[in-house]
């Protein structure tokens, strides 16, 4: 596994580009646990100084200091992202895997109430979410949520996959070598569908960190957890744009892009090395 | 050379090396698919080239064609064409542009019919696409001479206004070879287009490769891993073993009297209705492109294998009029 | 009096294709009835071009496939009947077409053999699995030491399936459904998996059915045959005797468009004629 990490490395310049973006990201995350004031704590420092000397990014008109603030509301965005993605493709893959092995009437039933969730209104069921928890709406309810809608695409695309899988002769040879259907979903036919969900996993990512953005900048989840969504509120509430406050809003956004963009390549190259055909193949080991 | 004291041949290949390679997390690796194959063939003849999965075969074949994309690469020597005096040298520094040359001078029948058929048009636009720009002629000539070409290898007409999908796999095959022979090309390039078919199917399909290589004069080049076909089809035979040429000559003669110990397996081992003799079969398996065994590649699974084997590698030399072999047990004068 | 290994009686498999307005019904398997192994283990070949129904036969017999109508009977007990799943692979096993997709190309091959060794032949541990499997990959012209930790693509075609026949062995069986084991192994290594067959009838007493379109490796094999052509047999009997002397139309043409190697020796001299 080491050795795999390193080669890649060493190697694949994608996934060295991917590990630095995601890595500096991480770190500014990280950061946040040294940070001098609480995120919420406002009036803090001087409002409205542009970026300099001692506070890098400058300060907001709310007198907090945009760096540490940043350190925090990042941390709360990769969790975020992190947990939405974790739940829904535990979901997809359960029920892309069953479905398409199983076949028959299981398989129907599955897929008519992913078909279900496939043609919800995200954006409306989100906003009603949001009115009917009102108070008690946290980021975790939220990612709750939105890891229950999120999960069909992905689990029509599995399934399809499983399909395939479940015709290829291997499966036969697993069925007839005992191996019972728990055993053949998670060591024969996971390992094809790990690809798949790598990358869906940066899309989802994306698709609810992106979500997540535009619920806050409307106002309708918890501002007072800061994160990416929520800073960018507060400049807008703020109309921090208008006031020529630009690095309220460029910071937020800028790292956000850090992010997909690091995502993105480790999605690609890591695709690769999924398959030990290609691994074993080309380097001959 | 069946032909007696033949023009010169319509495809020379000369000592070709074709290898894949790959140079990747630091290590580099070259797999030797075509290695110092020299083989040529002559006009109105039909080459057979037998052989084994990985044994070169599709990749030489490929190199024929000029098909060649990376890691796949063209290391050293020639393939020249002779188009009716017209002479073209692929892999040389004047290269000619290869689209002047497909279907009018160079075609393909291939396993997989559905490759050349488009499987959203009807068949009369696949004929469209590739044969009307060198059948110089309107199309509503153009599409005469399509249906009489089409008669003479009985098929109906009507075939043009079907979609592939609406045809049966051997009347597909027979369309695309249709397509192949069309405009009447010098040299034709068959990669194992029989193979998928079924026995009775795949009898008529290559009594109508014979019928139309005849009635044009075309030279064919036919691959397939089945001795069988290759006994009723092709007028000589090559034999190719882990990327080299290791046997040619006349398909009769090698298969009364072959001279490889390989080729004298593959005979051996063929069943045949009628013959219940117990047949014996080859221990080991082909060796690795990548890593070549050392001499012979042979050796390894050899019953005939002497100590030269091991070290040095044969060379083709004649044992008969047209009849080259690899190997140095059956070349008179080297044994040891 | 004993009951036969495998018994078919008027097996039919219908498949419905489209809606249930506008599709119709193809009857991929109509009326098949044969008997495998009543006196003593033989190798029994169904010959059939594609679209005979064969390889639907094939999965019946496995029992992942159920009849449409009539029976099939393993030992005199109705598959469809089955309880015991696992019971039943311990006596009858597969061989598939493409030995490169018999094991999955992400795994090591020697895991499915220790996994049959623990559930079919009681081995607890991971010596026991890997002595079983050695001992049935020595009945192949293998050993473990060849083949542990191998990924697929590290072995050959004529390997694999050696291997295939081996963790089919592993279990014991008292039958082996091989479906066309041969059509794409290399031509040099095709003769081993075929002589292996004839070996595990003689040595080891196990009835296969051999499933194929290749008639002359039939002839050179099997103890019976079916000819099967849409769905239904055309012709049954003994091996040699009907495919040296076919009755039926089909049985004939299929015959006659078998190619013959010695086609060419015998018309040296000229360019070989095909009728």
């Amino acid at each position: 596994m080491w050795q795999v990490l390193r080669d890649l490395l060493r190697y694949n310049r994608e996934f060295a580009v991917g590990v630095f973006l995601l890595s500096f990201v991480i770190l500014i995350a990280a950061l946040s646990f040294l940070a001098p004031h609480s995120p919420l704590d406002s009036y803090v420092v001087p409002p409205d100084l542009p970026p300099g000397w001692p506070y890098v990014l400058g300060t907001n008109s709310r007198g907090q200091d945009v760096f540490w603030q940043l350190t925090c509301a990042i941390r709360n965005t990769l969790l975020f992202g992190f947990a939405v993605a974790l739940i829904s493709r535990v979901l997809s893959l359960v029920i892309g895997l069953i479905a398409g092995y199983a076949g028959g009437w299981v398989d129907r039933a599955l897929m008519s109430v992913n078909d279900t969730f496939i043609v919800i209104p995200l954006f409306p069921i989100l906003v009603l979410f949001y009115f009917v928890m009102r108070d008690r709406m946290s980021w975790m309810t939220l990612a709750l949520a939105m890891a229950f809608l999120g999960w069909s695409y992905d689990a029509r695309l599995i399934r399809s996959v499983a399909l395939s899988l479940r015709a290829r002769e291997f499966t036969e040879t697993s069925i007839f070598s005992g191996m019972s259907m728990r055993q053949i979903l998670i060591q024969e036919h996971l390992p094809y569908v790990l690809p798949i969900v790598f990358s869906t996993t940066m899309n989802n990512i994306n698709w609810s960190i992106g979500l997540e953005v535009t619920l806050s900048v409307l106002g309708f989840t918890d501002i007072n957890t800061p994160t990416i969504g929520v800073m960018i509120y507060w400049a807008n509430q703020h109309t921090a744009l208008v006031a020529g406050i630009w690095w309220w809003i460029f910071f937020p956004v800028a790292l956000v892009v850090v992010t997909f963009i690091g995502l993105f390549l480790l999605a690609v190259s890591m695709n690769e090395y999924i398959d030990p055909r290609s691994r074993l193949g080309r380097v001959g080991a | 050379m069946s032909e007696g004291a033949a023009p010169a041949p319509v495809l020379t290949v000369t000592a070709l090396r074709a290898y894949y390679q790959t140079r990747l997390f630091g290590i580099d690796r070259d797999v030797r698919a075509v290695d110092n194959v020299t083989l040529h063939v002559n006009a109105n003849e039909i080459y057979g080239l037998a052989g084994e999965s990985s044994c070169g075969k599709t990749t030489l074949i490929k190199t024929i064609a000029g098909a060649i994309r990376p890691p796949l690469k063209v290391q050293g020597g020639s393939v020249e064409f002779n188009f009716h005096g017209r002479r073209v040298s692929l892999y040389d520094k004047n290269a000619p542009d290869l689209a002047d040359i497909r279907w009018r001078h160079l075609s393909y029948i291939m396993q997989g019919s559905m490759s050349v058929l488009n499987p959203l048009r009807r068949v009369r636009n696949s004929f469209v696409d590739f044969a009307f720009r060198h059948i110089h002629k309107p199309m509503a000539e153009f599409l005469d001479t399509v249906r009489a070409h089409l008669l003479r290898l009985h098929l109906q007409p009507e075939v043009l206004d079907a979609y592939p999908h609406e045809l049966s796999g051997g009347m597909r095959q027979r369309v695309a070879i249709a397509l192949a022979t069309v405009c009447r090309p010098e040299f034709i390039i068959a990669d194992e287009p029989t193979t998928a078919l079924d026995v009775i199917v795949q009898k008529g399909v290559l009594t109508m490769i014979r019928e139309v290589q005849r009635e044009i004069g075309s030279s064919l080049i036919f691959v397939t891993h089945d001795m069988a076909v290759h006994a009723n089809l092709c007028d000589r035979l090559g034999v190719m073993y882990a990327g080299r040429l290791v046997e040619e000559g006349p398909t009769a003669e090698i298969l009364r009297e072959p001279r490889h110990p390989y080729t004298a397996h593959l005979i051996a081992s063929l069943p045949r209705i009628g013959d219940v003799a117990p047949k014996k079969a080859l221990e080991g398996t082909p060796p690795s492109l990548a890593d070549p065994p050392l001499g012979c590649r042979f050796h390894p699974r050899c019953p005939l294998a002497m100590d030269i084997c091991k070290r040095e590698n044969p060379q083709m030399e004649w044992v008969g009029p047209v009849h080259r072999v690899a190997c140095f047990a059956a070349q008179p004068g080297k044994r040891q | 009096m004993t009951a036969p290994l495998l018994e078919l009686s008027d097996v039919a498999k219908v498949y419905s294709i489209g809606g249930a307005l506008f599709g119709h019904r193809l009857r991929a398997v109509d009326g098949i009835s044969f008997e495998v192994g009543r006196d003593g283990p033989e190798i029994f070949a169904i010959i059939g071009e594609s679209g005979s129904g064969k390889t639907t036969l094939a999965r019946m017999i496995l029992n992942t496939a159920q009849p449409s109508a009539g029976k099939i009977l393993f030992r005199g007990a109705d598959l469809a009947g089955m309880r015991d799943r696992l019971g039943f692979m311990r006596q009858v096993q597969p061989i598939f077409q493409n030995p490169f997709e018999a094991f999955n190309p992400l795994k090591r091959v020697d895991r499915y053999l220790y996994m049959t060794a623990r559930r079919f032949a009681g081995a607890a541990t991971q010596a026991e699995a890997g002595d079983h499997a050695d001992r049935a990959l020595r009945k192949v012209g293998l050993s473990l030491a060849e083949i542990r930790g191998r990924f697929p693509h590290e072995l050959s075609g004529g390997q694999l399936q050696r291997v295939a026949i081996a963790r089919a062995l592993i279990a014991s069986p008292a039958l082996i459904v091989a479906d066309e084991p041969v059509s794409m192994v290399d031509a040099s290594l095709r003769m081993s998996i075929v002589n292996l067959f004839k070996t595990l009838r003689d040595d080891l007493g196990v009835s296969i059915v051999y499933i194929t379109h290749d008639l002359a490796t039939a002839y050179y094999i099997s103890d019976r045959i079916v000819i099967m052509r849409k769905g239904r047999a055309v012709e049954a009997g003994p091996a040699r005797a009907i495919l040296d002397n076919p009755q039926h139309p089909y049985s004939i043409e299929l015959k006659n468009a078998v190619l013959s190697p010695d086609a060419a020796a015998r018309l040296y001299g000229n360019r070989p004629i095909m009728e």
